[in-house]
């Protein structure tokens, strides 16, 4: 099934590259190293068969649309087109200078639970076949489900088909049902004060404030970020616990009612930390007190951008 | 961000929010003392706050 | 040279009673990955590992440190002066290093302890640290030592080496340092010829398992600013998100910054690991930029890595083929492509 997407997706932007409907075409091209793959920009036709798609396509492609003023073909997933949409609504991209190319996405590999599973044995090679893969290593071979091996958002996600998009590539596929999304989060609303903050510290221990999840981040476009800012300086750059708190507390924040959960910051942190716990639980209340998901509609404005008589007001003396 | 604060660990009650008109002075007096009351009550806070920064 | 041999359970129990003569720090599972840690109770050290996740230059260059202290108290007779932050400098060993990481060492060396200029934190760290290298018997396919002047069983920058003969270690002395450690360190037994050749035999058939052939032997020979110029890094450049993963890992970046911190009247000066990767690494006072677009941030690190360097010290590149930056670039930029562009440009 991926080969076939591989090959419509290289069709399409052959196509487009040709009858100049677009400058530039976005996408993916096979990594160097297994289960990575990098993103790419084609401008010649020619060079089409370097875009390439799979399960392990897990980043998200909207980051590199901030701030393009050509055409630009772009493939896009369940999650990643509705960071699009966030991106037009918000004004960073016109709906007019885009070409959408749709992709039903079935979810996305979780390459840290995969290493995990062969207790971190060098896997050279992996191939996807059906609903299931194969990793190769040094001395050994084993194969997996995908649905068992799913990164952490794509297990609960109820939007794997494009909402916005200009060709599909494939028929949609079934939305999951009956997910429950925040478990994880209610487990932390149960804990005590006391608990909640050690939790929260122990997460992000490791953080060396390499920054790569708000880089990754389709959301975090502003042009000087608060933790650059000097004059004055909101928060201290060393690794100071209550600094590095500080960042990804405000950071999840300035994503609430924004964030798609598209799991690109977790999978890009080098130490391997769940950071998608800040903004889950923003996700929750999003929808909890403002039923609100993002970017499902160019019609309507966020909660936060708007005031409707009957938001919630319950935490307002 | 009250919730989120709150899902961090940060007592519930230091952080409050409220309406208050620059008509309302006497509201805004109220509110004022009732919040500085409550967090007092809570005691210093233990969380996020900085001192000199925690490095080698 | 001593060479004497340890079971690995007595490895570990002589690692352990070293703790009077130095702080020793070993590689230790930490989730998913290693880290280099103090050796303290309660903690066992695995080598069964490839490599740790950040190298260890943050034993001798943390990630965050206090340099001086100083007060705004206009009371104090101190008032406004820089005093140097007490320091613990006593002795440490990094035990498990691997040979890439030491010639890392090597190459910071030359920026941070040259006749010119002398960084007193590095260099104190630097001295009281005995490195004890274990060669790697399977190097990873990201690994890539042998094509930048380094090697699995490489002793460059190394004061011990020993080596992983299965069931026991046999650890030899290099330097004086090392010898000294050796010293110190209790039990063990004399190496035979058996072990002896088998350590060899480990030597000599690691290096031949890297296969990937990253070519350096052009890049003296090219012109500086025709490699700038060249068109191939708005390609390469693209994907790269600017974070600072790849600075970070690398054992051979060495770039601060260094910020002030006061509360009420009390001051910090700090230094922190910054990376050419941030748009604000080359922000001028005066509000210039002379990097503000991402692709001249990323020339920018390769050719520092791969040709200014190689310039300015005739020492081969500044890279020990680590492969940390390979593996964990979170868009997957390969340097070992970047230097087969560059080595085979024009």
């Amino acid at each position: 099934m991926m080969l076939e997407y591989t090959e419509k997706i290289r069709k399409t932007a052959k196509k487009l590259l040709e009858d100049g409907k677009v400058d530039v075409f976005i996408g993916y091209k096979k990594g160097s190293v297994a289960m990575m793959n990098e993103p790419v920009l084609i401008t010649n036709p020619d060079h089409v068969d370097l875009l390439y798609w799979d399960s392990n396509c897990g980043l998200n492609l909207c980051n590199y649309l901030t701030g393009r003023t050509d055409r630009v073909g772009i493939v896009a997933n369940g999650c990643n087109s509705r960071n699009i949409v966030t991106h037009i609504v918000e004004n960073q991209i016109k709906r007019d200078q885009l070409y959408i190319v749709g992709i039903p996405c079935k979810g996305m590999i979780d390459h840290r639970a995969v290493q995990r599973a062969v207790k971190q044995r060098e896997i050279l090679e992996i191939n996807e076949e059906g609903d299931g893969f194969t990793v190769k290593g040094m001395g050994f071979e084993e194969t997996f489900e995908k649905k068992n091996y799913l990164q952490g958002n794509c297990a609960v996600c109820t939007h794997r088909n494009p909402v916005e998009y200009d060709e599909m590539i494939a028929e949609p596929v079934e939305e999951q049902e009956g997910v429950e999304a925040y478990r994880d989060v209610e487990k932390i609303e149960e804990m005590e004060p006391g608990k909640k903050w050690g939790f929260f510290t122990r997460l992000i221990e490791r953080c060396i404030r390499c920054y790569a999840c708000r880089n990754a981040c389709p959301l975090c476009y502003c042009p000087t970020c608060f933790v650059d800012e000097s004059q004055p300086q909101w928060v201290g750059k060393s690794s100071d616990p209550t600094d590095t708190m500080t960042f990804h507390l405000l950071r999840a924040y300035h994503c609430a009612g924004r964030c798609t959960d598209c799991g690109a910051c977790e999978r890009v942190c080098p130490m391997g930390i769940s950071m998608r716990q800040f903004t889950k639980k923003l996700n929750k209340d999003s929808l909890d007190l403002f039923s609100w998901e993002a970017g499902l509609t160019l019609d309507q404005r966020p909660p936060l951008d708007v005031y409707r008589p009957d938001d919630y007001n319950d935490f307002i003396k | 961000m009250k919730g989120l604060f709150e899902h961090i660990g940060i007592e519930p009650g230091r952080l409050q929010f409220s309406w208050i008109s620059s008509a309302e002075a006497t509201k805004f007096v109220e509110v004022a003392r009732a919040v500085a009351k409550e967090v007092k009550a809570l005691g210093p806070a233990g969380h996020l706050i900085k001192r000199r920064a925690e490095v080698a | 040279m001593t060479e004497k041999v340890f079971t690995k359970e007595e490895w570990t129990k002589a690692l352990k009673g070293l703790s009077d003569a130095y702080r020793v720090f070993v590689p230790v599972k930490d989730g998913d990955f290693h880290v280099f840690k103090p050796l303290d109770e309660g903690k066992r050290p695995d080598f069964d590992f490839q490599n740790t996740r950040l190298s260890p230059k943050s034993t001798v260059y943390p990630r965050s440190e206090r340099m001086f202290e100083y007060t705004v108290d206009e009371n104090d007779p101190e008032a406004n002066t820089l005093t140097e932050s007490e320091k613990d400098y006593s002795p440490q060993a990094i035990v498990g290093i691997r040979p890439c990481d030491a010639h890392a060492f090597q190459i910071v060396k030359l920026n941070f302890d040259n006749p010119e200029y002398r960084d007193p934190w590095w260099v104190q760290h630097f001295e009281s640290t005995t490195l004890v290298g274990l060669g790697c018997n399977e190097p990873s396919s990201t690994c890539f030592c042998t094509q930048v002047g380094g090697g699995p069983f490489n002793e460059k920058g190394l004061d011990a080496l020993f080596y992983d003969l299965e069931e026991s270690y046999l650890v030899r002395g290099l330097t004086e340092k090392g010898e000294e450690f050796l010293k110190k360190v209790k039990g063990g037994t004399e190496a035979d010829d058996a072990e002896k050749k088998k350590a060899e035999e480990l030597a000599l058939s690691a290096p031949k398992k890297i296969d990937v052939r990253v070519p350096t032997d052009k890049l003296k020979e090219k012109v500086q600013t025709e490699l700038f110029e060249a068109p191939f890094w708005e390609d390469v450049a693209f994907a790269c998100l600017n974070c600072g993963t790849c600075t970070y890992l690398c054992p051979t970046c060495w770039c601060f910054d260094i910020q002030d911190e006061v509360l009420d009247k009390e001051g910090d000066r700090i230094r922190n690991w910054d990376s050419c990767m941030f748009p604000l690494f080359t922000l001028h006072g005066s509000g210039h930029n002379p990097r503000d677009k991402k692709v001249q941030r990323v020339r920018q690190r390769f050719m520092h890595k791969l040709k200014y360097y190689v310039d300015k010290y005739g020492d081969g590149v500044q890279c020990s083929g680590c492969g940390r930056c390979v593996r964990y670039c979170p868009v997957n930029i390969d340097i070992r492509q970047v230097c087969e562009l560059m080595n085979n440009y024009g």
